[in-house]
């Protein structure tokens, strides 16, 4: 008789029908499967207590206000990347959609509507973000081209509306009612040395936006079909899920998540540059990445994203407390990513 | 016999759930359904029964709204369906099990269960609450009924850690958490144990007492017969009969399969075995095949045979260096071989025509030219190491030629071909390496008849030039009429050999899907 196939119909009739037998090594492997976002907060603690063991002025209120701030628009942009992904495409003109948007509002703003309130700046920038993410969305559905392809056209396209017909000068001033969101301190604290650290409130817009993407992916028949399309086109396709819905859907909300960042982006730094946000394409992806998203799509969540961008800003603003030079932080995402990638890599294998 | 009276066991007449009447199915170049009419009853099992390339697949496709047919019309409880759309199908209570099954597997059970009837109760619209609490409810009954486990741990399992067994279980939870009314399986049993198919058979007999039609697709003639109800059987994309299964015999349904071809000629006639060319010794590849050994002799043809599980598909790809065997030895003409990739068969001369030409063969958008001349792109190097267009030219003229090939130049796209051609320039192709093994697979799969002819004709000519060849193939004709012997593989074995002379198709079929197998 065939050895290999007794092995296999054993371990499928002996056993409860249900669940395959587990080894003790496997288990490990199991709990990382049901939480990926559990070697991100692995790599996390790795990075706090290293730089905490070299310098203990880590711990300080005013690192974590810091840290906080720098994560709110990298949150907000791998927010929409990640729903992407967990659709199982990709999107990586959320950037420029981001300069469009920001620096357009920010200056039909300044030269008309000087007094406009931030809700409505906000909500124009939510708007103009969406309509541009549904355009890459419709591309995506009629061309059935990979996502990856219409995006980087998008990208450029995008970009290179803003740079011709939008301008190219940057604001110094921004419209009052941006400076004003800005400088909104949700909570302050004067540190020993005399400085004060400022939490700032657009970290408000990240845990709105969290809330608001948790619920979509877990409470609403489109986060289901978020996934299903994501884990198998063809079968989702059959099974009656309408990809178009999806595709619109996800990366509509990516732009909507990316008109937003763009605001909150001129808001807390107070400067409109259409130069800005440029090159930060790959970082997010990292981060989501990092946060158990696969490139390969169907998998996704919204706690692992913000660890991921807990992990990411945490190496780009804290190393340099550890005296790691800023050239060595990138070396160190990218070990980290590679190590991603093979562990997520070898919880697959059976 | 088309359309036929069936009753319940207790008498009463069985409602009619889905009828079609005239349906067409034309792919370019080929008439897939010739007008099919087929009437389904709630409650009852039908076996829908033919060769490879029957048209079974396409039907099964039409019913579930993955095609729209050519022609023809659908009447679901006795209403015309204008449009029939796969969520269409869903929520009129039709749930097609593909040999896929369907299933998510980044999703959990619970989803892949009980996500179907909340997408067809809000008829698709996606902008809806997700409710957990019902899914979780649905989920539960339906697995229940399947009598898998409705735990909240293997609700939350996710389908891809689960074996076969299970998952064939929760695709027919998903049909019962949706309501169907019909369920169809696609060769449900190819890769489950007998022990597996009994609660799979179980399973299905309540869902028939439930008032559900069962529509089956198998190979697995013997199953059937247990398993009892309609027989349905295709052939060549016409339904040639229809009936209670038990008022057939088993040799009767395989001449009803294979149709008139059973009394065509045999193109094989006296070959003259000496030397050998192919020596295959305990060639093992894990989970696939183990301890394959035959000989191949100078013009001869070989035949492999057996079920889709049965390890023939691996067996092929490791003789082509695609997915090399992992042990066991492969000797040609006394050199012994290493097949580590599809390059190594290559320079030994070993060609493989694989049976999907449209995704593991040709590339349909390119012009008849580059495509036979794609093995042999070395030897049309001409001045400064680019390629010699006369040559290739003449080359691929020459092929088209030799090979019957209907086209008026080779600069024509592949996909404008018909399949019979297209398959003879994915032969023309390897012949262009001058092979002295040939590896085919499938030859005359989707292939209308007089092509058939062709390309038997143009196989006999390889071997009568002292080629080797290999043909594996599902089409029991095909091989009685064109090989000199014939092996039989089973779960990765050879379990018979055969020599073909005198070989008659109902003993093979038999063989065939016997359970037992006879070892040699």
């Amino acid at each position: 008789m065939d050895a290999s196939t007794l092995t296999r119909q054993n371990a499928h009739t002996d056993t409860s029908p249900a669940l395959p037998p587990r080894s003790a090594a496997a288990s490990l492997g199991a709990l990382l499967k049901k939480n990926p976002s559990l070697f991100t907060f692995v790599l996390i603690l790795l990075v706090v207590v290293t730089v905490a063991l070299i310098n203990p002025a880590f711990f300080q209120l005013a690192v974590l206000f810091d840290i906080v701030r720098a994560c709110t628009t990298l949150g907000l942009f791998a927010l929409g990347v990640m729903i992407v992904l967990a659709a199982g495409g990709i999107d990586v003109s959320f950037a420029a959609i981001a300069a469009l948007t920001m620096y357009s509002i920010t200056k039909v703003v300044m030269t008309y509507f000087p007094e406009t309130h931030i809700a409505v700046i906000l909500l124009a920038g939510a708007a103009g973000g969406t309509a541009l993410g549904v355009l890459n969305g419709l591309l995506v559905d009629w061309l059935k081209a990979p996502s990856l392809i219409v995006t980087i056209g998008t990208q450029y396209l995008y970009r290179g509306i803003l740079l011709t017909f939008v301008g190219t000068v940057f604001f110094m001033n921004v419209p009052h009612a941006m400076d004003q969101f800005g400088k909104l301190a949700l909570a302050r604290h004067d540190t020993a040395s005399g400085l004060h650290a400022v939490l700032p409130a657009t970290v408000l817009v990240l845990v709105l936006a969290s809330a608001l993407t948790w619920w979509l992916l877990n409470k609403t028949l489109m986060g289901r079909a978020v996934y299903a399309v994501g884990g198998s086109l063809a079968i989702a396709e059959r099974l009656g899920y309408k990809l178009r819905s999806v595709h619109l859907f996800v990366f509509g909300y990516a732009g909507f998540l990316s008109g937003l960042a763009g605001i909150v982006h001129v808001s807390s730094t107070r400067l409109a540059n259409p130069f800005d946000l440029v090159g930060s394409e790959l970082d997010v992806i990292a981060a989501v990445v990092l946060g158990g998203a696969r490139i390969t799509g169907g998998h996704g969540s919204v706690v692992g994203t913000l660890l991921g961008v807990l992990l990411v800003t945490l190496i780009n603003n804290v190393l340099i407390l550890a005296g790691v030079p800023s050239t060595w932080q990138k070396a160190i995402i990218g070990g980290f990513i590679v190590l991603a990638g093979a562990v997520f890599a070898l919880r697959r294998e059976k | 016999m088309s359309t036929h009276d069936t009753s319940r066991p207790d008498g009463a007449p069985a409602q009619e759930f889905l009828r079609l009447q005239g349906i067409h199915k034309r792919f370019a170049g080929v008439h897939a359904l010739r007008g099919i009419d087929l009437t389904i009853h709630a409650g009852e099992i039908y076996h829908l029964l033919g060769e490879n390339g029957c048209g079974k697949s396409t039907m099964i496709k039409i019913i579930a709204g993955a095609q729209p047919p050519s022609e023809g019309e659908i009447f679901i409880q006795g209403e015309r369906v204008a449009e029939l759309t796969p969520l269409a199908s869903l929520s009129l209570g039709i749930e097609t099990v593909y040999q896929d099954l369907s299933l998510l597997p980044n999703m959990s059970v619970a989803e892949n269960v009980a996500l179907s009837a909340q997408l067809v109760r809000h008829q698709g619209r996606l902008a809806r609450l997700f409710d957990r609490g019902a899914l979780n409810d649905t989920a539960a009954r339906a697995l229940r009924a399947v009598n898998l486990p409705a735990t909240a741990a293997f609700l939350d399992t996710h389908v891809d850690e689960l074996p076969i067994a299970t998952r064939q279980l929760i695709a027919i939870a998903r049909a019962i958490a949706t309501s169907a009314r019909m369920v169809i399986m696609d060769e449900p049993t190819t890769s489950l144990t007998q022990k597996e198919v009994d609660a799979l058979v179980k399973v299905i007999n309540g869902l028939r007492a439930n008032g559900v039609a069962v529509l089956f697709v198998s190979h697995k003639l013997d199953e059937c017969f247990a398993i009892g109800g309609q027989a349905i059987v295709f052939r060549d994309g016409e339904k040639v009969a229809q009936g209670p299964i038990q008022t057939f015999t088993k040799a009767q349904l395989g001449q009803l399969m294979t149709g008139k071809q059973l009394s065509e000629e045999r193109y094989r006639v006296d070959a003259q075995l000496q030397k050998a060319r192919l020596e295959v010794t305990a060639l093992t590849r894990r989970a696939a095949f183990e301890d394959v050994s035959f000989t191949l002799h100078e013009g001869e043809i070989l035949g492999i045979t057996g079920l889709l599980d049965s390890g023939r598909n691996e067996l092929a790809l490791a003789l082509a260096g695609v997915e090399p065997a992992h042990g066991g030895q492969i000797v040609l003409d006394g050199q012994r071989l290493s097949l580590r990739a599809p390059g190594d068969a290559i320079t030994h001369g070993i060609g493989y025509v694989p049976e999907d030409r449209i995704s593991e063969g040709l590339f349909l958008d390119k012009s008849i030219r580059d495509n036979i001349i794609t093995t042999i792109l070395r030897k049309m190097r001409g001045k400064f190491g680019a390629l010699d267009a006369a040559a290739c030219q003449r080359f691929s003229v020459d092929t088209v030629r030799q090979l019957q090939i209907a086209t008026p130049d080779v600069d024509r796209p592949v996909q404008s071909l018909s399949g019979g051609n297209q398959q003879r320039v994915l032969i023309g192709r390897w012949l262009a390496i001058n092979p002295r093994v040939l590896i085919l697979h499938g030859p005359t799969v989707g292939v209308d008849v007089g092509s058939k002819d062709i390309i038997y004709r143009i196989i006999q000519d390889l071997a009568k030039q002292g080629m080797g060849v290999i043909l594996i193939s599902d089409d029991l004709p095909e091989l009685l009429q064109n090989c000199d012997n014939l092996l039989l593989m089973k779960r990765g074995r050879i379990v018979r050999r055969f020599e073909v002379e005198g070989l008659s198709e109902s003993d093979l079929a038999h063989d065939l899907v016997s359970e037992q197998s006879h070892e040699h």
